[in-house]
């Protein structure tokens, strides 16, 4: 199936996001891998015309010279979902948008670059009150594109708190997750309308 | 008529040496004081396998300790019902056992020494332990079967205090052994300091009893006696659900986390050793080192362990005690070391119990009260041996929650495992006494009243040591915000909640950050936004 | 290491987030009901220790699978309820329930005398009867018995033709199109037969099982389990794929044989497909072209059954039917209708399955469609009989909508 815009991740930065760019005339599908600890109505999206697959995931991509050409979902099995633009919003280690194990924290989609640090027990601080530094790890940017092994993808956009430095269990940080949204926003409409 | 302060034996540690000590104690008849610096079973009582030996692990090379174990095996199944489960245990060989000389002829010498010690060991096929125990190693080459078990070591030890305070043994927690007061060469009792309130008193008895496991090295030191005591670092996993249903150990010399002991909702792996200095005693961090050690063993034990979540890491310290007979202090005394240090040291009215196993607590305690008998010239037999434990006279679940009247609830369900014969106390009065405020391990707002009220419950620590509030899965994710408030009020002060909610989360936050990735990590998260996010989504309020 | 956790259902990579709860429809409609988080990942942890902790209450789940959809975990939660129910409920299923249940041995019987089967299931005094005696609820509209089972229609009118195509996919129709509701199996018929395949039916085809597994009747369901797999695969011998049309038969046939009737199904799974991505699939890459009624006009709104949530291939049916020209189509919220097969015609179950549906109705009645699209029989009998606008199969609406003559000619040349 062929959209404008896949946007990976039904919280609330990509739920957003999808709302705008849809709203702004482009065809996209929203891919949400289960509910968000965000409370995301998708009610809006859906009647600017919005798909919505609730309750699959994207498993895995196809690159090509430096751009996502198409993601394929658990569900739809070999019909991939083909698109210019991406917009990765599968927040932190909840929301599975990135696994720690023993030694290493990583993007488990596409293998993105990820900011972290090796040593395990430097990531959190005895008290549970204090910041903990795990939850500031996350995708590496340049612009607002995606690195992966230090180069960006040139239609891939996280958002939201896939991002390194952007949680939600340290405080409120809605704000700052719907900025990141609205970055990867303007990006898409800019490539979008140069491209015609 | 003697002042309240008086008492006839006065017992240092609220462990589950100090808690048999003092319920054999009361039940001969002795007025008993137990002084514990925080709550009871905080110690090395909390912090280890919780495996009702079968004493198969010692049968080869120690058939002393074997022997004490099984006999007392059997007494703690007969009195203790509702702190065992007859899991039954398997010693399994593995290929790399054999390649390291402990193959099937080690297997028979070992089945040989079980027998010699009165265990019941048989040797089975691989397939049949396969089985028996279907997470086993499907790789084992031998397997034999003994009749070990698993023990709810918190359960055990508050059904000790339990037991003494209803023989009219005073237990004071959070008190702190302070100092002694001596009369020349006789210790005429303990200084105390209340840790909560600050406040110091003083307490009277003609003995003492040293029971605070390694810390017992510094009580003595207060009483002028040395006791070679080394500090064994122990670390364990827990993992999140019962991944085995049967002990398993490797037929091999005894070694690192080679115990896999199913107890309660859960699995535990241990343990290592590693000696560590007593100042560290008090702060026990498990490393990463000590994780993938504890993980390796584990899955050459049960392979699926690679892929369980471990819910956290914990870590005791074993008091090791030096052998007397050596004059360099460098062996290690096996099994029981009952010290009176009138004969050994010339220190009057003061015995020291240390040494032992969990299991072999009440033989401790006997040996203890023993010597106190003696020194208070006193002529009562035991009879802990035979008397069951409270919540152990019916401490069956299957019969004990059928004395609910109607639907016999998930909480009451849980409760009656937990509380065994007791259960009856805990008051279901409205459907909010119902209410689970622990989901991961059905707990309901009445047993936390109950316990509030009967067991000697200040903090969410407590708690959980009597109900298993925040234990689950969630390690109190959930429930924590939830339980607190109940505690703050059944201890009638709502202001405490911020308090005892910040306390339990940093002890959580502990054990879980050793073992922080994974699915652990995903948990941690969570539990960061659900207490750090101000409206983080709703919860069900009691 | 750590990565590939292998507890049952996934049980343990639960984290107690609660969402599942906040979509559970029971739940928030029965107070008896502790929920999918307690009756399943919560509830195995303790059921592992000892099946003592086994509650009764896992009765009330409807296996709506909305909880899995909800999950953010992966955890299959409503698998997890399900098998427990299988391993540990004591109680054997009742005389209803199997009537319930064996809707292929039910079916033979009733479609011989389906007149007087539909006539006394209308009388009110034999709806009271079953009440009573049975505990069918009196309330409930029961589906209608045809008296020409689909199969006897097909081998008397339509199979001799199917070997003339050159195309060929084996058809497996359930026991509703079977028994209930043949013109459905009919329009599929004539829809596949237009595109230029032909149709055949399964030899040894048996019922799926799904409402014998609702209702414990495990060895029965697992017998049917093993025979369609053995009739499967004689199909697919003959190189052709199976298409189904019921989507509860097709997440019967996919997922629950294997996690709750532990049956192998590997070496069909990818040769089993619904209708609606079958034939998407197909037009949207070419190998097939549709040629709609001119003029044809029709006012729709799609309901997604939860089953097909679950299986996540509505997307399928939306796009398929946005392909049509004259249809103009509105997509309801997503709900469940309450029924959950069989669950619904349960008389202690009326009143929550009535509730649970509610909001389904009312956002139907808002949209006022001609008709709901909808893939799902049980959902239809409940949305029919509850808001009293009619549920159309896709395949149907294809049916109406297709020029049939002129997309045959396209296709069959």
């Amino acid at each position: 199936m062929k959209f404008d815009v896949v946007i990976i991740g039904g919280g609330l930065a990509g739920t957003s996001a999808a709302t705008e760019l849809q709203k702004s005339g482009l065809k996209c599908i929203l891919v949400a891998d289960g509910l968000s600890l965000y409370n995301c109505p998708k009610n809006e999206f859906k009647a600017a015309g919005g798909t919505v697959l609730q309750g699959d995931r994207v498993v895995s991509g196809d690159f090509e010279d430096g751009r996502l050409l198409r993601v394929y979902t658990a569900k739809l099995g070999n019909e991939p979902l083909e698109a210019g633009q991406f917009v990765l919003a599968t927040g932190k280690y909840f929301s599975r948008g990135l696994v720690a194990d023993m030694d290493k924290v990583y993007e488990p989609l596409f293998n993105l670059d990820v900011e972290y640090d090796a040593d395990r027990p430097s990531w959190f601080d005895p008290s549970f009150a204090a910041p903990q530094r795990f939850l500031e790890f996350g995708v590496k940017t340049s612009g607002a594109l995606a690195l992966k092994g230090g180069v960006p993808i040139e239609n891939l956009y996280p958002a939201g708190e896939v991002l390194a430095g952007v949680s939600s269990a340290q405080g409120d940080a809605t704000e700052q997750i719907l900025n990141s949204a609205r970055q990867a926003v303007r990006a898409i409409r800019k490539t979008d309308y140069a491209g015609e | 008529m003697p002042s309240k302060n008086e008492f006839d034996v006065i017992i240092i540690g609220g462990g589950i040496t100090g808690a048999g000590t003092a319920r054999d104690c009361a039940m001969r008849g002795l007025r008993v004081l137990l002084i514990e610096r925080h709550d009871i079973a905080t110690g090395a009582t909390g912090r280890n396998h919780g495996l009702l030996h079968s004493g198969a692990r010692y049968a080869v090379k120690d058939s002393e300790s074997a022997e004490e174990c099984i006999r007392e095996n059997k007494i703690l199944r007969s009195i203790a019902s509702n702190c065992i489960e007859d899991t039954g245990g398997l010693f399994i060989t593995l290929p790399e056992d054999e390649e390291a000389g402990f193959g099937l002829d080690y297997q028979q010498k070992f089945i040989d020494a079980c027998q010699r010690a009165g265990i019941e060991a048989r040797a089975i096929s691989p397939s049949d332990a396969r089985e028996m125990e279907p997470s086993v190693n499907p790789s084992l080459i031998g397997a034999v079967v003994v009749p070990d078990g698993s023990v709810d070591p918190f359960r055990l030890c508050a059904a000790n205090v339990t037991d003494a305070a209803m023989h009219g043994a005073k237990v004071l927690v959070y008190t702190e052994f302070i100092d002694f007061i001596r009369e020349g060469d006789t210790i005429q009792g303990v200084q105390v300091l209340d840790t909560r309130t600050g406040v110091k008193a003083e307490y009277r008895a003609p003995v003492t009893v040293n029971a605070a496991g390694i810390w017992g090295h510094g009580v003595a030191e207060k009483a002028g006696v040395h006791i070679g005591m080394y500090p064994a670092k122990g670390a364990l996993l827990v993992f999140g659900h019962r991944v085995n249903n049967v002990v398993i150990n490797r037929c091999r010399k005894s070694a690192d986390g080679d115990i896999l002991v199913p107890g309660d909702s859960v699995t535990v792996i241990g343990t290592t050793s590693t000696k560590v200095p007593f100042e560290e005693c008090d702060h026990m961090e498990v490393t990463p080192d000590e994780v993938r050690l504890l993980l390796r063993e584990g899955c050459a034990l049960c392979p699926s362990l690679a892929s369980t979540r471990i819910l956290r890491a914990y870590a005791g310290v074993r008091p090791l005690v030096a052998d007397d007979s050596d004059p360099t202090g460098r062996s290690i005394s096996r099994g029981i070391v009952c010290l009176d240090h009138e004969t050994r040291d010339g220190v009057k009215g003061f015995i020291s119990i240390t040494g032992g196993k969990l299991m072999t607590y009440r033989l401790m305690a006997e040996l203890a009260t023993d010597a106190v008998c003696r020194k208070l010239g006193v002529n009562q037999a035991c009879s802990t041996a035979e008397t069951p434990l409270p919540g152990s006279v019916d401490g069956r679940i299957e019969t004990v929650s059928k004395r609910f009247e109607g639907k016999v609830t998930l909480g009451q369900k849980g409760a009656a495992g937990r509380q065994g014969d007791l259960v009856g106390k805990l008051r279901f009065d409205s459907d909010a006494d119902k209410q689970l405020v622990c989901e991961c391990e059905n707990v309901t707002l009445a047993e936390i009243k109950y316990a509030v009220a009967e067991l000697g419950v200040r903090s969410l620590g407590d708690l959980r040591r009597r109900t298993r509030v925040g234990m689950g899965t969630c390690q109190g994710t959930l429930c924590i915000r939830k339980a607190a408030k109940a505690l703050a009020q059944a201890l009638g002060d709502p202001s405490l909640e911020a308090k005892l909610a910040a306390d339990y989360l940093d002890e959580r936050w502990k054990g879980m950050r050793a073992v922080g990735w994974g699915d652990t990590l995903r948990e941690m998260e969570f539990m960061q936004r659900v207490y750090k996010f101000e409206k983080p989504y709703s919860y069900d309020e009691i | 290491m750590q990565e590939n956790n292998i507890s049952t259902g996934n049980f343990e990579q639960c984290q107690k987030c609660s969402l599942c709860e906040t979509v559970c429809p029971v739940m928030a409609n029965n107070p008896d009901y502790g929920g999918p988080k307690r009756s399943g990942p919560d509830g195995q942890r303790y059921r592992l220790k000892n099946g003592i902790f086994y509650d009764d209450s896992l009765k009330y789940c409807l296996n709506c699978k909305r909880c899995e959809v909800a999950c953010p975990s992966g955890v299959r939660i409503a698998d997890l309820i399900q098998q427990a129910r299988i391993e540990f409920s004591q109680k054997p299923p009742r005389l209803r329930d199997i009537m319930l249940a064996s809707t292929d041995q039910m079916g033979p019987v009733a479609s011989a005398v389906a007149p007087l089967v539909n006539f006394s299931l209308g009388l009110s005094p034999v709806k009271g009867l079953l009440d009573l005696t049975i505990g069918l609820d009196h309330r409930r509209t029961l589906p209608k018995y045809s008296s020409e089972t689909f199969v006897h229609w097909f081998n008397k009118k339509a199979a001799a033709r199917q070997d003339e195509f050159k195309k060929h996919i084996s058809y497996f129709h359930g026991c509703y199109a079977n028994y209930n509701y043949p013109q459905l199996a009919k329009d599929f018929v004539a829809v596949m037969n237009a595109f230029g395949y032909g149709v055949h039916l399964i030899e040894g085809e048996r019922c799926c099982g799904v409402a014998k597994i609702a209702n414990g009747m495990i060895p029965a369901a697992t017998r049917d389990a093993k025979a369609n797999m053995n009739a499967f695969s004689k199909s697919l011998v003959k190189g052709r794929d199976i298409i189904t049309v019921s989507t509860t038969c097709t997440m019967t046939l996919l997922e629950e044989y294997p996690e709750l009737l532990k049956v192998d199904n590997s070496s069909i799974k990818e040769h089993i497909s619904l209708v609606e991505p079958f034939l998407y699939k197909a037009i949207a890459s070419g190998q097939i072209k549709p040629v709609w009624k001119e003029g044809w006009k029709a006012r729709a709104a799609y309901h997604c059954p939860c089953h097909q949530e679950r299986l996540g291939l509505g997307i399928f049916t939306t796009e398929l039917l946005k392909m049509i020209p004259g249809l103009e189509l509105t997509e309801l919220e997503s709900n469940c209708c309450g029924i959950a097969g069989t669950y619904g015609f349960k008389k202690e179950n009326f009143r929550v399955s009535q509730l649970i549906g509610k909001k389904l109705f009312d956002d139907i009645a808002a949209a006022a469609p001609e008709f709901v699209a909808c893939e799902c029989e049980t959902c239809k009998w409940q949305i029919e009989m509850s808001t009293g606008v009619p549920v159309k199969n896709p395949v149907s609406i294809l049916a109406e909508a297709l020029d049939l003559e002129k997309t045959s000619e396209l296709n069959c040349a």
